[in-house]
C-alpha cells in the first residue's frame, strides 16, 4: 500500500513534469501565454473601466467604487484563466477522437490523471509568472485587495480546477459515443464564464439569481476568490465555495465514471 | 500445457452507419440514421505459447486488429472469451498492463515535445520500474538496435526510422512478458525494416517473450514468424508454421516469360509437375522470346491464398 502510494505520487509528478516541460519547449509562445496575454487583458480591462467612470462622472456605480471595479477587471480575467481548461480539454476530446488514447489505454495509467497532473505542472507554472501582472497592477492602482488572503483563495481555484477537470474529462468521454464533441467545449466554457462571475461580477445581478449563481459550485472558479480577496466576501463565503465544489465532485465524478466505463465498451479502438 | 494467449469463439462486431450519397441524404441521415451491423472478428479460437513470434496476417480488413486490440484490453469483444498471461485484457487490470505492451507502428507512443530519454524515465515512474536499471535497459537497447546518437534529441526531430527504433526501445523498457506488434516497419526503408527485424529476432531468443506481429511485408513475417496465423474475413483460416504452410502449397514454380513484339514480361504460378502443361499452353499463345522458372516466394503463396480465401481469385 505504502509502496503503491509512492508510485502514484512519483508517477504523477513526472507527469507533472511532463506538462511543464512541453510548454517551456515552445518558449515564445509560452512568453505569450504566461505574460503577453496577461498584460493586454489586464491593460484592456483598466482602460475599458477607467473610461466608463471619466464618461459617468460619478464615483460610484452599482454601489462600488472605481477601485473596486479595478480591482475586479484585474483579478477576474487572471482566475479566469487559470481555471479554464480548454488547451487540454481540447487535447482529451482529440485523444478519444482520434484514437491516440490507446497509448493510454494500453499503460498503468488512467486517462483522468494523465491529464490531470500534466495540467496542474503547467497552471501553477503559467499562474506563478502572470501573478506578476495582477499584483504589479494591484499595487500601482492602490487597489483594495487583501494579499494575506490569497493563498486561502488560490487554495479554493486549484480546488475548482479539479472540477472544471472533471467537466472536461466527462466531455472528453462523450466522445467514445459521439465521436466528434468539440462544440461540447465551447458551450461550457461559455456557460463557466458567465456562471462563475468572469464576465460580469455576480453582486451586480438581481438578488434572486446572485443567490442562485452562490448555489451553485461555478462562483468558487472567480467570483468567490475575488470577492474573498478584495473584501466582498469573508471567510464563511470561502468555505461555502469549497463546499459546494466538493459536493459537484461528488455527483460529476459519478457521471465521469458511469461515462467512462461505458464509453469504453463502445469504443473501437479508432485508427489502430 | 498453459498457454500464454488462449481464445475461444472470440468475436466482435461495429456498429456503422450508412450515408447514402448526396447532400438530400445527408439532411434525411441528420434525423434518421441506417445503422448496420459489420462483423470484424468472427469466432477465433487459438492458443499461443511464450518465446514464440506469431505472424499474424491478412489483407486489410480481415480482423487481424481488432484481434490485436481486444488482446491488448484496447477494445472489448462482442462475443467469446480470452485470457492473456491468466487476465481477461479489457478488464486493464494494472498488473497486466505492466506485462504487456503494444506498438502501433503508425502511431507515436512516445512523448512528441520531448527527448526519448525523457520519455523513457516518464515511462519507467508509470511502470514503476528502478531508474537505474532502466537507464542501464535504455542504453543496452539503443546499442543493439545501433541508435544511442538521438537519445538526446526531441521525437519530433527524428526520422522515421530513428523514431520507431525509439518506440521499440519504450515498449520493451519494462521488459513486457506480451508484445503486440501492428506494422513495426511500415513505411522504413529496407535498412531500417532489416536492422528491426534482425533486432527482433535477438531479442525474442534472450528474453522469451510472446509476440504477436502484424504485417503488411511478408519479409517481416517469412524472417521473424514461428507460427503463422492468416485471417480472412474476420475469421483465422490458417494456424501453423511457414514451413508447412509452404509445404503444403500447391504452388511450387513461377513461370516468366515474354512474347517477341513485346516488352511486358508476363508470369504464371503453378505446380512444379504440370511444367510441360503449362509450357504447352504458353506456346500455344505466341512466340516466346525469354522465359525463366523461380522458386514461388512467401509473399506471392500468401497473396493467392488470401485472393481465393476472400474470393477474389
Amino acid at each position: 500500500m505504502k509502496k503503491s502510494f509512492a508510485a502514484f505520487w512519483r508517477r504523477n509528478l513526472a507527469l507533472c513534469n511532463l506538462g511543464i516541460a512541453s510548454n517551456l519547449e515552445y518558449r515564445f509562445n509560452f512568453i505569450v501565454d504566461a505574460f503577453v496575454q496577461p498584460i493586454l487583458t489586464v491593460g484592456i480591462e483598466v482602460l475599458l473601466w477607467l473610461a466608463i467612470f471619466k464618461t459617468a462622472e460619478t464615483a460610484f456605480i452599482g454601489g462600488f467604487s472605481r477601485e473596486s471595479y479595478l480591482a475586479y477587471a484585474v483579478w477576474a480575467p487572471f482566475l479566469g484563466r487559470i481555471t479554464i481548461s480548454w488547451m487540454y480539454e481540447s487535447m482529451m476530446v482529440e485523444e478519444v477522437a482520434s484514437g491516440s488514447i490507446n497509448t493510454i489505454l494500453s499503460r498503468p495509467l488512467s486517462f483522468y490523471e494523465y491529464y490531470l497532473s500534466q495540467m496542474m505542472g503547467y497552471k501553477v507554472v503559467t499562474t506563478v509568472f502572470s501573478l506578476l501582472v495582477p499584483v504589479a497592477a494591484s499595487i500601482f492602482f492602490k487597489l483594495p485587495i487583501f494579499f494575506d488572503r490569497l493563498l486561502p483563495a488560490m487554495s479554493l481555484v486549484i480546488y475548482y480546477l479539479l472540477l472544471v477537470h472533471t467537466l472536461s474529462f466527462i466531455i472528453s468521454t462523450l466522445g467514445f459515443f459521439l465521436t466528434r464533441v468539440r462544440s461540447f467545449t465551447l458551450v461550457k466554457n461559455l456557460t463557466l464564464w458567465l456562471l462563475s462571475g468572469e464576465l460580469v461580477p455576480i453582486d451586480l445581478m438581481p438578488a434572486a439569481l446572485q443567490k442562485f449563481f452562490l448555489l451553485l459550485p461555478f462562483s468558487s472558479g472567480v467570483y468567490i476568490p475575488l470577492a474573498y480577496i478584495s473584501g466582498r466576501g469573508d471567510f464563511n463565503l470561502l468555505v461555502q465555495g469549497f463546499i459546494n465544489v466538493t459536493v459537484a465532485l461528488a455527483i460529476a465524478g459519478t457521471f465521469s465514471i458511469y461515462f467512462w466505463r461505458r464509453g469504453l465498451h463502445e469504443y473501437t479502438g479508432t485508427g489502430a | 500445457m498453459s498457454f500464454t494467449i488462449e481464445t475461444n469463439n472470440l468475436g466482435r462486431t461495429y456498429k456503422t452507419y450508412q450515408k447514402k450519397e448526396g447532400l438530400l441524404n445527408s439532411f434525411r441521415a441528420f434525423y434518421s440514421r441506417e445503422y448496420v451491423e459489420k462483423v470484424a472478428l468472427k469466432g477465433a479460437t487459438l492458443q499461443l505459447e511464450a518465446g514464440k513470434i506469431v505472424g499474424l496476417v491478412g489483407a486489410n480488413g480481415a480482423g487481424k486488429t481488432t484481434l490485436l486490440k481486444i488482446l491488448s484490453g484496447l477494445i472489448y469483444p462482442s462475443s467469446g472469451t480470452a485470457t492473456v498471461l491468466g487476465f481477461e485484457p479489457w478488464k486493464r487490470q494494472n498488473e497486466y498492463l505492466k506485462q504487456i505492451s503494444i506498438l502501433l507502428g503508425q502511431k507515436n507512443q512516445l512523448w512528441w515535445d520531448i527527448t526519448p530519454r525523457d520519455s523513457y524515465s516518464l515511462l519507467a515512474k508509470i511502470y514503476d520500474l528502478d531508474l537505474n536499471k532502466a537507464r542501464a535497459r535504455v542504453n543496452e537497447l539503443a546499442h543493439l538496435l545501433k541508435c544511442t546518437q538521438v537519445l538526446d534529441t526531441q521525437l519530433r526531430r527524428l526520422s522515421l526510422g530513428e523514431r520507431m527504433k525509439m518506440e521499440i526501445i519504450g515498449s520493451l523498457l519494462h521488459s513486457p512478458k506480451v508484445l503486440f506488434l501492428d506494422e513495426p516497419t511500415i513505411g522504413l526503408d529496407i535498412v531500417a525494416q532489416s536492422a528491426i527485424r534482425d533486432f527482433l529476432q535477438v531479442y525474442v531468443d534472450e528474453h522469451k517473450p510472446a509476440i504477436i506481429l502484424t504485417s503488411h511485408y511478408m519479409d517481416d513475417i517469412a524472417q521473424l514468424a514461428d507460427q503463422l496465423l492468416l485471417m480472412s474475413q474476420g475469421q483465422i483460416v490458417y494456424n501453423g508454421t511457414v514451413d508447412e504452410f509452404m509445404a503444403a502449397s500447391d504452388l511450387k514454380k513461377k513461370l516468366i516469360y515474354r512474347f517477341k513484339n513485346s516488352m511486358q514480361e508476363k508470369e504464371m504460378i503453378f505446380n512444379s509437375q504440370e511444367l510441360s502443361v503449362v509450357l504447352s499452353q504458353i506456346i500455344a499463345e505466341g512466340e516466346i522470346v525469354d522465359i525463366k522458372v523461380e522458386e514461388v516466394n512467401f509473399e506471392e503463396v500468401i497473396r493467392r491464398f488470401l485472393a481465393k480465401e476472400s474470393g477474389s481469385l
